[in-house]
């Protein structure tokens, strides 16, 4: 039995051009997604390199069109519990949790947050800012349909009654009663673009991430500049909440322990220091970086523009930085490239952390049966069949889930595997 | 039978109803008598967007014989399609409705109620009064050609042809030398960490060889191409023989045209050309894949071999990609082959985009090869000796000698890129590879509709990329040209009236798409509506007012300017 419906695991950049494009054909997609918003990671950017176009506006159509498309079925909040069978016909039971929204019935008008007694961090936001127990993860997701957390909602973790969403809602689009469900789809292939994730800056003590307050990952940089983020744009520190004047990027944190270069971090780095140079103009801008990974023909020039802009690029290994300091100020200790040690001080550091794989790599990897790499990556099959089958028939890999890698490269190999989908399909 | 314009406010719940007064809407949208005695009915609704919502609608446009409809709601991007399908639903040309914003424009951010109220009512006799001035657009079907035309037989074009061929789609692989297969049958070895070797590519070639899906065209080239996606004329040459032209029609054409290297020689102080055993890296390739040695010109075997990267990339501007990865490569070659060789690689900035690359560079370093980081270098000569003089980075000047250099020379776009650019009508970007239709999100397509790129001829890439490229073509193409599939093209396009086109040709230069042709004939300027997206470029280009964009004419915008200022 040849059954043409897909499954997408991850609505990223990669998993909706995936669903976009099989759906355009008339096949039915099951897009599952972990999260309550569709995006994946590229939507907490304001823009992306090297173009520089703002990343919203980039991927809010495509978002849109999955929500439009009639053949997608999207299924927030929801993963994969268990694959059986084989190419053409394989059975899956997806456990969707409970939004307690709707989301045909809700407009998106947000009038039920308000009134929400309970305040908690905003994960999305890397916790830089809170959310109600009912939320958005920021303006401007989609679905613009908002999830409650059941763990802090008081009505459903039963520490209080409370109603106070319900009545705000004036289109009766919040269920309280809403249940946990397990869905059982049939499909006859399955795109893996479950994405990537960043290394914990805990492992990196000498940097101080979590001891001096200043101190801020790559992606927390992203969120602070971004005008739908925690500060609406605003550059202020964790610490002092005044605007820092002399910024510390540090790249390659984290690329010897994983044993790969990120591919993207050099240029997202820039676009930081660029970022940063456009709001703060005054402010020094250091970059430590060893080598300059920019592959491709648009990069490298990027990088000379933002030399241009008056950024400090310095080289120097990684492995020999220190940051000290204390809540408000820091030192960063390093080696200069003639080997002699020097000192710099500044009031925000940036990690530029590596990237790997997805939190639920291993386990999707056991129930889907395809294999990891040594990296942690999922696996692909080398040079004879390329890059985006798995050693499992009818599964194939799409984005950063298959690797580190930026977002046109995700684009394509998402597009790549639709390919395959389509020939064995059809 | 004369306009019936229906108007229907949506409440959006409390989000329209409590911030702007829909009762005094009505009460003035059914007195508004421009166009005059045209407004057959002015209601409310709860919830427009809702399925009950969209009940209401289609009963509300057949029950009253709407012949237009006027919809005051929320923004397009949310409920444009929505309301269009209704108008489908009930054969109403869904070109004769028109979705005004007083939600985002009006509600949700004048706090004042009645300010409010005057702007939503403005808005709305805009929309009236542009919608009586829209022309129903009809979706046009057009019959598509399934087959492909693929330009150059390197790895990224058979690797397309065999994702592309199948039982109802041919492809016709056209190749300018005589042999398919590219450059990569001149190495000896993939790069060890891909996984295997050379046999893989000859698998490859054989599989294209033999299917019979496939058309190949050896020492051929490409000498015409025109039409639109789902349907290009092609002509064909073959290079030696003029008499022996071929002509096909195909859906789609892949451009795979590859790369050459950057000429050394432009660049004096690596000695390349000039002085003895300096070579590039392909000529390294070439030499040990057919002879399976890597020798001096004097037939020994080098006791010290010094491989320079990044030449040419500060020229070309770019870093080429796969350079550090193939030079880590041939260091390794030659640790094999001589394990006693001192080898020094002299490179800038390490490249390892892929997940597997610096697992690769740290097994060369660790082979023993040594590794400097450069500022500057030239290659040398006295008497018999050569010598590497490089600055480090800490400023200071050291040298080496050395029997051998290997070069890196950057990756650029492949002789003849500028002239299939123009014969396919695409752009190339300022690096001189050919241009993606969108920089992130679409990197294989191009401003053209049914004409890709991939492999190196977009980008410098190593051979699983090509690969990768190749295969999301498979994916755009098996998608968009479905075998006996109509496709419907854009139906908001531009045209050119003839009563008013001098043939200055201004529109041609600034339509990107090479929607406009010339008709020499009649001295005016045409569009082809198949291939038009309806940018407007042309409209706003023409001196003579002679090309207008459907949908968006200056009536339909000046009517509607008119009554929101008014
Ligand atoms: C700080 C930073 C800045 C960057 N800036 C740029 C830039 O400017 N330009 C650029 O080109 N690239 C940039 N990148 C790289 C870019 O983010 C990636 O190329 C891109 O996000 C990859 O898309 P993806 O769809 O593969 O993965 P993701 O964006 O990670 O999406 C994966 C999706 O899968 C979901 N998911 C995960 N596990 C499961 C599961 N088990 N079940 C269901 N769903 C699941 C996730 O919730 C997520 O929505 C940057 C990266 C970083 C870290
Ligand atoms: S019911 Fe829960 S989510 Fe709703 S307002 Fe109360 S605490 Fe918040
Ligand atoms: S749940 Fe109700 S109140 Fe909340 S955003 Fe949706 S429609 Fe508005
Ligand atoms: S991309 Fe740049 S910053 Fe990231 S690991 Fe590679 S070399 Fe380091
Ligand atoms: S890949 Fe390496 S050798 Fe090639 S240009 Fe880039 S940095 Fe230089
Ligand atoms: S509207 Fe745009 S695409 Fe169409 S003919 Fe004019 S310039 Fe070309």
């Amino acid at each position: 039995m040849n059954n043409s419906d897909i499954l997408v695991i991850g609505a990223g950049v990669a998993g909706i051009e995936a669903s976009l494009l099989l759906a355009s054909t008339g096949k039915k997609v099951y897009l599952v997604e972990k999260a309550s918003l569709t995006g994946g990671n590229v939507i907490k950017y304001e823009d992306v390199f090297s173009n520089m176009e703002c990343s919203t506006c980039m991927i809010a159509p495509k978002q849109q069109e999955v929500l439009q498309s009639e053949n997608i079925e999207l299924l927030t909040l929801s993963t994969v519990e268990k694959v059986q069978g084989e190419i053409g016909d394989f059975t899956v039971t997806i456990k969707k949790k409970a939004r307690y929204v709707s989301l045909i019935d809700c407009i998106g008008c947000g009038m039920c947050y308000e009134p929400c007694p309970v305040s908690l961090k905003n994960e999305f936001e890397q916790n830089l800012s809170e959310k109600k127990a009912i939320y958005v993860p920021c303006p401007g997701s989609l679905p613009n349909v908002p999830a409650i957390d059941p763990e802090y909602c008081l009505q459903l973790n039963g520490k209080k009654t409370c109603n106070a969403c319900v009545e705000a809602c004036a289109f009766g689009a919040i269920n309280l009663s809403d249940k946990d469900e397990k869905i059982e789809i049939k499909v006859g292939a399955i795109i893996v673009a479950s994405g990537f994730d960043i290394v914990e800056p805990a492992g990196f003590p000498q940097f101080g991430y979590g001891k001096y307050p200043n101190v801020y990952t790559a992606i927390e940089a992203e969120r602070l500049y971004a005008s739908n983020g925690p500060t609406e744009g605003e550059i202020t520190l964790r610490k002092g909440n005044t605007p820092p004047q002399a910024i510390a990027i540090i790249q390659c944190v984290g690329r010897e322990q994983q044993g790969y270069c990120s591919s993207v971090c050099c240029m997202y780095s820039l676009k930081l220091a660029h970022y940063l140079k456009h709001k703060l103009p005054d402010a020094k801008i250091y970059n430590f970086h060893s080598d300059w990974c920019m592959p491709g023909k648009y990069n490298q020039k990027f990088h000379q523009d933002v030399k241009e802009e008056g950024v400090d690029f310095i080289y120097s290994p990684v492995d020999k930085i220190k940051v000290e300091g204390n809540d408000k100020s820091l030192l960063i200790e390093y080696y200069n490239g003639k080997d002699e040690k020097e000192k710099l001080s500044a009031d925000m550091v940036i990690l530029s952390l590596a990237m790997m794989q997805g939190k639920d790599t291993a386990s999707l990897s056991k129930l889907l049966g395809i294999e990891q790499d040594k990296r942690g990556f999922f696996m692909n099959q080398g040079i004879q069949l390329g890059s985006v089958d798995t050693s499992k028939p009818g599964i194939f890999l799409a984005g950063c889930a298959e690797g580190p890698k930026d977002i046109q490269g995700s684009i394509t190999q998402a597009e790549a595997a639709v390919g395959k989908v389509m020939s064995y399909l059809s | 039978m004369s306009d019936r314009i229906g108007v229907y406010v949506c409440e959006c719940g409390p989000n329209i109803a409590d911030k702007v007064d829909i009762k005094k809407i009505l009460t003035e949208i059914s007195a508004f008598n421009e166009p005059p005695e045209k407004i057959i009915i002015a209601k409310k609704h709860k919830l427009l967007c809702s399925k009950e919502g969209q009940d209401f609608l289609a009963d509300e446009i057949i029950k009253n014989e709407l012949t237009h409809l006027v919809i005051a709601a929320c923004s397009p991007r949310d409920h444009d399609i929505t309301f269009m399908n209704v108008c489908k639903r009930t054969d109403l040309n869904p070109y004769l409705y028109k979705l005004v914003n007083i939600r985002e424009h009006c509600a949700w951010i004048i706090p004042d109620k009645d300010e409010a109220t005057e702007k939503a009512i403005q808005y709305i006799r805009a929309g009236i009064s542009r919608v009586t001035y829209q022309d129903p657009l009809i979706e046009k079907e057009l019959d598509s050609i399934p087959d492909v035309l693929v330009i150059g037989a390197g790895i990224a074009g058979i690797e397309a042809s065999l994702s592309l061929a199948g039982e109802n789609r041919k492809v016709y692989l056209v190749e300018r030398t005589s042999s398919i297969g590219g450059k990569v049958t001149k190495f000896e070895k993939i790069l060890p960490h891909q996984g295997t070797n050379l046999d893989i590519i000859q698998e490859k070639i054989k599989a294209v060889q033999e299917n019979e899906n496939i058309e190949i065209f050896t020492e051929s080239e490409v000498e015409k191409a025109i039409g639109f996606f789902g349907n290009f004329e092609i002509t064909l040459k073959n290079i030696h023989n003029d008499e022996q032209n071929n002509e096909f029609k195909v859906g789609a054409i892949v451009a795979a045209t590859g790369f050459n290297l950057f000429n050394p020689e432009k660049i004096p102080r690596y000695g390349y050309g000039k002085i003895e055993d300096v070579y590039t890296s392909l000529e390294i390739e070439e030499s040990n894949s057919k002879t399976g040695k890597i020798l001096l010109k004097s037939g020994k075997p080098p006791k010290s071999v010094a491989l320079i990267h990044c030449v040419g990339r500060e020229e070309r501007g770019y870093c080429s990609r796969v350079c550090c990865n193939y030079m880590f490569k041939i260091a390794q070659y030659l640790k094999e082959k001589m394990p006693d060789i001192k080898i020094t690689e002299f490179y800038k900035d390490l490249c390892l985009p892929n997940k597997a690359d610096q697992e690769f560079f740290v097994d060369t370093k660790n082979k023993g090869v040594n590794f400097i980081r450069f500022k500057d270098i030239a290659v040398k000569q006295k008497d018999k000796e050569k010598f590497i003089e490089y600055t480090k980075m800490d400023g200071k000047k050291e040298k080496i000698s050395a029997e051998m250099i290997i070069l890196a020379p950057a990756i650029e776009p492949a002789e003849g890129s500028k002239e299939i650019a123009e014969l396919l009508n695409i752009s190339l970007d300022e690096t001189g590879f050919f241009q993606e239709a969108h920089q992130k999100l679409n990197p294989v397509a191009t401003s053209i509709d049914g004409v890709f790129i991939v492999g190196t001829a977009q980008n410098p890439k190593n051979i699983p990329d090509s690969m990768m490229d190749a295969q999301a073509v498979g994916g755009k193409i098996l998608t968009q040209l479905i075998p006996g599939e109509k496709l419907i093209p854009e139906v908001i396009v531009s045209e050119i009236s003839e009563a008013f086109c001098t043939g200055c040709q201004t529109c041609l230069s600034v339509c990107s798409y090479g929607a406009i042709y010339f008709d020499e004939d009649r001295n005016i300027s045409i569009v082809n509506e198949a291939i038009c997206r309806g940018c407007g470029n042309c409209v706003a280009s023409c001196p003579s007012g002679a090309a207008h964009a459907k949908h968006f004419t200056s009536t339909q915008i000046y009517q509607e300017v008119l009554e929101a200022i008014r």
